[in-house]
């Protein structure tokens, strides 16, 4: 037990450094490549309302997906997800993101609650439902990114 | 390491104290790195509840139409606030989770400060660049089309 907790700690150290550099291109590609961001700086308020996209995004997809294809979020993000070659690195990095953030996330959230519920089998208890909850949420994230474009 | 506490008053001086004396929590004195530890904890839970609803939000991918719905929803101006507000807690805990891992690994250095406000400074700098393009949608909805200027979008 004492040997996985400094396991752990150092590992908090290694994916916090790791997820400094994933986000920077996670929050790269979704919100400000001109081609690949499907979130744009663009507020809409009418429901059912699309937002629009640079000419490189439609340019992109229209080469992937066909002239009369149309240009919603969806295909913005399946250039990278639908794409047999080029997919296979974008779902590797987002499956090796997925993991890392939700170590450093739940390892992170035990901390916490291990500072806060003094009762042994509180902590019992917090620290099975929390990596219960992630271990739902890598199930969910795994599916998701595998199945993404099939 | 030794931690800073506000000077409690003895028994003796004040009866009615001990009562306080049994909370669970100590009363601190608050400075600096005290600050920072205590926005750490607090972006990082925060983070942790963006993580979990915000995979549970990929399932969408399986279906256009529902991703699209949620993306739209994902560009109405409340959820353009919500993006600024997780800019500024992704800035400051990866920055302030930066600063412990290098005291962590390289050691304590009597130049500490000087990091804490470099590393201030780099935060500041990512939350206003990266932090432009949900001000610029924001204003041009608030303001009007064409009313915020177009910097470097």
């Amino acid at each position: 037990m004492a040997q996985t907790n400094a396991l752990n700690w150092f590992l908090h150290r290694i994916t916090g450094t790791f997820l400094i550099f994933m986000l920077i291109t996670h929050f790269w590609v979704q919100h400000y490549d001109h081609q690949a961001a499907s979130v744009t700086h663009e507020v809409v308020t009418e429901k059912n309302e699309m937002p629009d996209y640079p000419d490189e995004a439609k340019e992109g997809v229209r080469a992937r997906f066909g002239p009369d294809a149309e240009v919603t979020p969806y295909q913005v993000v399946m250039q990278r997800l639908a794409d047999p070659v080029y997919a296979v690195l974008w779902k590797g990095f987002n499956i090796l993101f997925l993991i890392v953030a939700l170590h450093h996330g739940f390892y992170g959230l035990n901390n916490v609650m291990t500072d806060y519920i003094r009762d042994p089998m509180g902590r019992l208890i917090a620290r099975t439902l929390s990596w219960t909850v992630a271990l739902g949420l890598l199930i969910i994230g795994l599916y998701s990114v595998i199945t993404a474009g099939w | 390491m030794a931690v800073d506490t506000k000077e409690r008053p003895t028994a003796t001086q004040n009866p009615n104290a001990t009562a306080e004396q049994e909370s669970r929590f100590q009363p601190y004195r608050i400075r600096t790195g005290m600050f920072a530890w205590m926005m750490h904890r607090l972006t990082g839970v925060g983070l942790v509840v963006y993580l979990i609803i915000h995979i549970w939000g990929l399932k969408s991918l399986s279906d256009p139409e529902t991703f699209n719905a949620l993306i739209a929803k994902y560009h109405s101006p409340i959820f353009k606030v919500g993006e600024f507000a997780l800019l500024v807690a992704v800035a400051y805990h990866a920055m302030n989770g930066l600063r412990i891992v290098l005291i962590d690994f390289l050691g304590w250095s009597p130049k500490q400060k000087k990091l804490f406000w470099t590393l201030g400074a780099v935060t500041a700098v990512i939350i206003a660049v990266g932090g432009w393009p949900s001000i610029y949608a924001l204003g041009e909805w608030l303001l009007g089309p064409g009313s915020m200027p177009t910097l470097f979008l």
